[in-house]
Parts: C-alpha cells; structure tokens; sequence
C-alpha cells in the first residue's frame, strides 16, 4: 500500500511543479480599452493601449502604451478578477502623468495570483483625473492568444 | 384612474394639429384650472435636468438621435398618449439616464418630465406633476387654438394607399408549392425557405469569379430606421421601406413598378414581409396585417392583431405556412390585460384562424405556476419579434420567444426560480390549430436583457429533423424539432452568464452573483444586450454541412430598478453600461462557421466592426455579409477567407438576397440605418466607427456580361 500512496504523492508533486513551471515564465498581453460607458459617458472615458507583461519566477513585468485618455492618467494598477468582472488591486505600476504616455513597473505575485494569472484573472487599469475609478482597463492573456 | 373626457379616438386628430416640437418651451401654453398638473417653473427646472441627462441621446429638441428615440410629435403621442404622466415618470425613473444618476430625485424625474410636456406645447396646470398624477398624457394636448401658430410643428402631410401606380405584368400566383420548394431564381421569403437556411443554390457567381462582382444598379430607399430583407419573384423585388412603405421594383434594371404607402408615416422599421397566392403581406409597425395585390400595389384588406393603443407594436412580419399567415407579436411589456400572441391569418381574407399566448395564465396546467403566483395582469414578456420557421412535413411551426419583462428578476417581483413559460424558449405549434406540441426553455428567468428569439433553423441530416438557434448569449442550440429533446450547444463567444450548461439536458446554471442580484445592483455580463447574436440571421449552406452565423463581442453591465405593480405599468427597467468584450481585442464582429454535425467551430473571421446583415450562402460556395463600417464581403465558405468586397454608402444593414433574372445572377443588399442596442452598443463603444447618418438604399450587383 506504501508505494502506491509514495507514487501519488511524487506524481501529484511533479504535476504541481509543472504547473508552476509554466505558471511561473510566459508572456502575456492585454489590449486596454474604455471601462463601462454609455451614450452619456462614452465621449468622457476615452482611450486605448496595450499592455505587455512578462512573468519571470513570481516577478510579473509590465511595460505599455496608451493613448486618448480623455485626461490625465493619475494611477495605474493591476487588479485580480475573472474576464468582465470586477476586483481589488493587487499591486501599482508607475503611469506618466499624461492623457497619452507608458505604463511600466513589477509586481511580486503570490501563489494565488500566480494561479489568477494562468486563469486569466488579472486585468490592468488606468486612471485619471476625470476617471479616477479607471478609464481603460485590459485582461492579462497568454499572448499567442 | 382615467381621465375619460380624452378619449384615443380623438387624440390624433388634436395631435396632428397641435404638438410642437420646437427647440425651445412654447411661452404661451394654455393653463388649465383642472386636474392637469404641472407647472411652468418645474418644466423651466427640468429644462436644465433634461439637457445634463437626456439630450446626450434625445436630442437638445427632444428630436432622437441614433443613441434614443424622438420625444415628441406623434410618435411620441402614439406611445404614450394613453398611458398617465405618472407611468411616463415612473418608467423614465427606471430607464434613464442610461448609466444611472444618482442625484436625480423623483421629484427630478417630474421635472424632466414636465419639461417633456411643456415642449411638446401641451398644456399645463397651477399645481406640480408628481409620480402619482393618473391623467393620460393624451389629456395635455392642446387644441389648435391654444398653441402659438408658430410653435406648430411644421411637416408636410404623409401620403397614403397607392402613391405610384403600377402593373407587374405577366403575373404567376405564388403557390404553397413553390414556397416549400422555391425556384432558383426566387428569394420569396425572408430567409428564402420555410428552414430558414438563406441559401440559394445558383452558382453562377462563384469562388472563382466573385472577384469580378460590379454594382448593377442602386435604389434609394425612404428615410428612417431600417433592417430590411427584400423578396424577389419573378424577376421582382418586393422592397420594404420605413414607414411602411412598399416598392416594387424590375429586379434587373431597378425600374420602379408601383408604391403603396400603407402607414403610419413613422419612419418605423419593419424587417420583412411576405408574398402568397396573388398578394404582398405587409404586418405594420402599429401592429395591422394588410394585403396588397402584387400585381398592382393595390389594398386588398386589411386586418387589426392587436391594439398599438396598448403599447403592442410589430418589428418583423410574417411566414406564410399553408396558406396561413403566422404573425409575432412585439411590444408586450406592459401590465395589462390584454396578452401576447402568435397569430395566424388566413392568408386571403385576414380572417383570424387561431392564436397561442405565450404567456402562461394562472390556469394554465403546465405553466400557470412559474410565474411566482404573480397575478395575470402583470405577467409580461414572452415577445415573438422574429420571423419563425415552417416544416410543411411536420406541420409545425417553430418560433423563439423573448423573456420576460422587466429584464430582471427583481424589477419584476420574481426570483431566479420562477422561470416564466413559454418565454425565452423555443415553441414547435401545430400550424392547423395553434396548440403548443412541444417547448424548451433556453434560458428560464432570463435576467440580463438576453433573450433568445431569434430565428429558428431547421436541418435534416440522416433521419435527425433538428431546430438550431442562437440567442444573445451567443449559444449556438441544437435540438429535436419532432420531440424538441436537447442535443447539444456550443458557445461561439465568450459568455460568463453561466458557470455550468448540463451536456445532457441543455439546462443552464447562472453565476451566482446573478441568481442572487438585487435592485439598484451592477452586475457584469458578457455577451452585452446586442448578443452574441440578435436579429442578423445565420445561414446553413447544406453542401458542406456548416452553420455561418454573424456575431457580436460586447459586454455590459446590468443594475435592476424597482417597478411597481400597478395595472398599466410594466416596461424594462434596467440601467446599463457596454464595454469590450475580453479577449476580443477590440473585435466586436465576428463570423463563426461551425459544423452542424459536431457542432465544433470551422473558422472564424473577426474585425473591429460589428455585422449588420444577415449572412446568406450560395451553391458558389461563397457566404456574404454586410458590416458597421460600410463593407459588403464575399467570404471563402470553407476558410471565411475575403474574395471580394465593396464600400457602401453607409453602414450596411438587412438581409442580402440572391436571385436571377433571364438566367443571369444578382447579390443584392441593403445600406441602411437605425435599431436599438445592435446599434447603440457599437456607437459607444467604438465611436471610431464613422459612416454618415443617411443613405438607405438597395444595391445590386453582377457579374460583367
């Protein structure tokens, strides 16, 4: 009964290491657009960008453009939630002081937000001095997708 | 409470004599000492409310734009006209502004209303509107003499019945016959067959040859809102305008032949009319049926289905199914008594046959409980405002059902369990009785503004008879039209309304934030209220076995607002706010070619614009589509590869028709504009999107002889 249970174990940890493994480099890609708007909002939030980031052990760096925002950036974050929903942020990248400018920055990853990235849980905002909610904001995804 | 003194008869002659719809108050509006209420200083108060809130969309002069709808005139009266300033303020407060605004009070909202009144020049009273008035808005208008001449609405008169006369010469009756089996050279029905593949099987314009497609000849079109599927027999088209208003055209040379302007002069839309035996079947947008003869555009009857006074309205016309027409019904939002059915006509007289509520009563065996022992009056939804489908075989006619209104669970004093038959399903109904033989329920207590009306397909492989669709929340449904068992779904865009779909029963589980969403709650979804997929229909091109469908990637975010339980109330009752869709990369439109045997994606072919058109496939292997940003494409049937594509003079919009004419082949498509959230979503979204705010037409294309 012992070797079974040891093969478990080392294969259940071997699985775990290949998930990290893959959990832990990879590029990643987020296209930024307008938060939710309306016929109201929409020529008030404004704007659009990309984001790339690269995962190195639990560092994620992230490095992007934008531009159009309907007035200057103040803030930018990385937020943890699943595609289209709504989350706190996890961590704050600098932001040129500009409607049009680069975002870049590093953040240390825990496990969970690891875990968050691989399943496509961590998104990127940007806001502004009209938005200070946020005003673009983009999913980071695996970027052959 | 009513105020019968203001009967509806009387009401458009008053409004066609004294609405203005000027840019500014009139400043001499008559003051009544009676039971209207409002006041010049409150409407002066909801001038400046309206203008920070509402003209974003209505318009400065309560004229509409394409992100909302006219405020004033007839059309405004037409629809409000019968229902209390009190209702009109209860559902601006649950509608609007869009996005919400949480500084407005109630007593904003009667503001803003009375300012509505004011402008329209009707008259006002010594005392404030509130939420509570019971006067009909019809009650306010003014007589001639009481609104300055000046302030008059000035607009020429509409004209009516046969404005063109003309003869189609050579005239066949069309057969039940040729409408299960059409000729090859005909589109004579929206989607062109009873199964409603939108597939021709003329192959002259191929993969091959599309490169060479040039423009035969263009038709300008009516103004106003605009999603038309023309028909085609016997080398003639049969054009629905706005207004509805009826051409016949030459379908080779585009000559005029005769038109017949039916009403009301609305700039309405309709999608889609009929032809059977000797007659044109035109639904209007105020809900009537009327017949013309196709050989001369003459009226030949005419018929009510259900009282526009009552908020009921038609977007989409019928299906002819054994020399019966079968009529949808929009407009059912309201708490009143009267329901909301599927109607069926016979086909040379009007006469009423029967008719199926899609509403379960409280006495209903097998639905009557699903409605959260709400009372009757204020079960509402359940709208068939897309074309259904017809197997002569079976006998059967299959249509989708919308949700059930308001759009949320607890606008509408109901939980995510009280699913609400026969709404959001599919509903197979015997064509000689009208009795229900089979449903499924999509998505039951539909919670988001995502219904799944649209059109039903039907496909026979092997001895499999299927019905297939596609609802907003872009699941692609496949089930047993004999029995109506589930047999399959595939999600062609990203959805997050549901966490789990049982591959066995089809039966949906929403996320929990859903189930659980309360009023005043913003909550996220994906696909937005334009779908997935909305009323552009799909093709089936049989040869190779494929489903293309035009989809939609945007999503929202829904907040509920409270509506009251009172007889004549009712409505939608959600703010709401769009985004991108995630993963999209900016891509709301999207073509998906999908196995009908498997169900798995072929290909793909996604762009910044979204799709207007329906897409229609030919025996040339070739499948068209029309989009935001004024491209008509042929695309590769088998990769969704671009052969060939032409820019239109603005935004292309409608069902594309195939036909031919003495043996040569046409592709014929519409540019056109208006609609509601397929529109208004895009507009917000990518404003980057430009194509001018005219140019209705029919274009006509061909190979060079």
């Amino acid at each position: 009964m012992k070797i079974p249970r040891l093969f478990s174990a080392l294969l259940a940890a071997g699985l775990t290491l290949a998930t990290l493994a893959h959990a832990q480099s990879g590029m990643f890609r987020a296209r930024l657009s307008e938060v939710p708007v309306t016929p109201q909002t929409y020529r008030t939030i404004t704007g659009v960008g990309e984001v790339l980031a690269t995962l190195n052990g639990s560092t994620l760096s992230v490095t992007g453009t934008y531009e159009g925002m309907s007035s200057t950036a103040t803030a930018a974050h990385v937020h943890n939630a699943p595609k289209a929903m709504n989350g706190p942020p996890i961590g704050a990248i600098e932001v040129t002081p500009a409607t049009t400018g680069e975002i870049s920055g590093s953040i240390e990853l825990s496990a969970e937000q690891l875990m968050a990235l691989q399943n496509e849980e961590l998104y990127v905002v940007i806001h502004s001095e009209n938005n200070p909610g946020g005003e673009l904001r983009g999913w980071l995804l695996p970027r052959d997708m | 409470m009513t105020n019968k003194k203001f009967p509806f008869a009387a009401l458009a002659v008053l409004a066609g004599l004294a609405l203005a719809a000027c840019s500014e108050q009139p400043s001499e509006i008559a003051v009544d000492t009676g039971p209207r209420t409002y006041t010049a200083a409150q409407a002066e108060s909801g001038a400046a409310l309206y203008g920070s809130n509402c003209a974003a969309c209505h318009g400065a002069s309560l004229q509409g734009s394409p992100l909302g709808p006219l405020l004033s005139g007839d059309d405004f009266l037409a629809k409000w006209g019968t229902q209390t300033a009190g209702a009109l303020i209860a559902n601006i407060e649950a509608n609007m502004p869009p996005g919400g605004n949480e500084n407005l009070s109630e007593a904003d909202y009667a503001s803003i209303t009375a300012h509505i009144l004011a402008t329209n020049g009707m008259i006002r009273g010594q005392t404030e509107l509130t939420a509570a008035s019971t006067i009909e808005i019809a009650a306010y208008v003014a007589e001639q003499s009481a609104a300055p001449a000046s302030q008059q609405r000035q607009q020429p008169e509409a004209p009516e019945g046969l404005v063109i006369p003309g003869t189609v010469e050579n005239f066949v009756p069309v057969t039940d016959a040729m409408l299960t089996n059409p000729d090859p050279a005909d589109w004579p029905m929206m989607r062109r067959n009873h199964f409603n593949h939108s597939y021709s099987p003329l192959d002259q314009i191929n993969r091959d040859n599309v490169a060479d497609l040039k423009l035969e000849w263009v038709w300008s079109m009516k103004d106003g809102d605009s999603e038309p599927a023309p028909i085609v027999y016997n080398g003639v088209i049969y054009l629905i305008n706005p207004s509805n208003i009826i051409q016949a055209l030459d379908a080779a040379s585009g000559e005029l032949i005769w038109e017949h302007h039916t009403g009301p002069a609305n700039r309405q839309d309709m999608r889609n009319i009929a032809i059977y035996n000797d007659k044109v079947i035109q639904a209007t947008t105020d809900s009537r049926l009327v017949a013309l003869d196709a050989r001369t555009g003459e009226k030949v009857w005419e018929t009510v289905v259900a009282d526009v006074s009552k908020g009921f309205v038609n977007s989409s016309g019928p299906i002819i199914a054994d020399g019966k027409i079968i009529q949808g019904q929009a407009g059912c939002a309201r708490y009143i008594v009267e329901n909301c059915y599927v109607t069926a006509h016979d086909a040379n007289t009007g006469e009423r046959l029967w008719e199926f509520n899609t509403i379960a009563q409280s006495d209903d065996p097998l639905g009557g409980d699903t409605w959260g022992g709400l009372d009757d009056i204020f079960r509402a939804g359940g709208e068939t405002w897309i074309t259904g489908s017809y197997d002569p075989g079976l006998r059967r006619t299959y249509w989708g059902t919308a949700q059930q209104k308001p759009w949320a669970p607890p606008s509408r004093h109901m939980s995510i369990n009280d699913v609400g038959l026969y709404t959001n399903a599919t509903i197979a109904l015997d064509v000689d009785t009208g009795e229900l033989d089979w449903f499924f329920q999509h998505v039951p207590a539909e919670a988001l503004d995502l219904d799944e009306v649209f059109e039903r397909m039907l496909v026979d492989r092997g001895d499999q008879k299927l019905v297939l669709s596609i609802g907003k929340h872009g699941i692609l449904w496949k089930n047993d039209r004999v029995t109506g068992k589930f047999l399959g779904f595939k999600e062609t865009v990203f959805q997050n309304a549901f966490t789990h779909i049982d591959p066995d029963t089809g039966l949906v589980t929403y996320r929990e934030d859903i189930q659980n969403a309360t009023l005043d709650e913003w909550i996220p979804v994906c696909p937005s209220s334009t779908g997935g997929k909305d009323w552009h229909s799909m093709t089936y091109h049989e040869p190779s076995g494929t489903i293309i469908a035009p989809l939609s990637q945007t999503c929202l975010e829904n907040n509920a607002r409270e509506v009251a339980l009172v007889e004549g109330g009712g409505g939608l009752a959600s703010l709401r706010r769009f985004f991108e869709m995630p993963g999209s990369d900016g891509n709301m439109g999207k073509l998906g070619a999908y196995n009908v045997d498997t169900l798995e994606e072929v290909w793909k072919f996604e762009q910044r614009a979204s799709y207007h058109t329906g897409t229609v496939s030919t025996a040339g292997n070739l499948v068209f589509a029309g989009d935001l940003d004024r491209y008509f494409r042929a695309h590769d049937v088998e990769t969704g590869d671009v052969l060939w594509e032409a820019r239109l003079g603005t935004s292309v919009q409608g069902h594309p028709i195939v036909f031919a004419v003495d043996g040569k082949q046409y592709i014929g498509v519409t540019a056109a504009l208006g609609g509601s959230s397929p529109r208004t979503v895009p507009r917000v979204i990518a404003p980057d999107i430009q194509h001018p705010d005219n140019g209705n037409a029919l274009y006509v294309f061909s190979l060079p002889d």
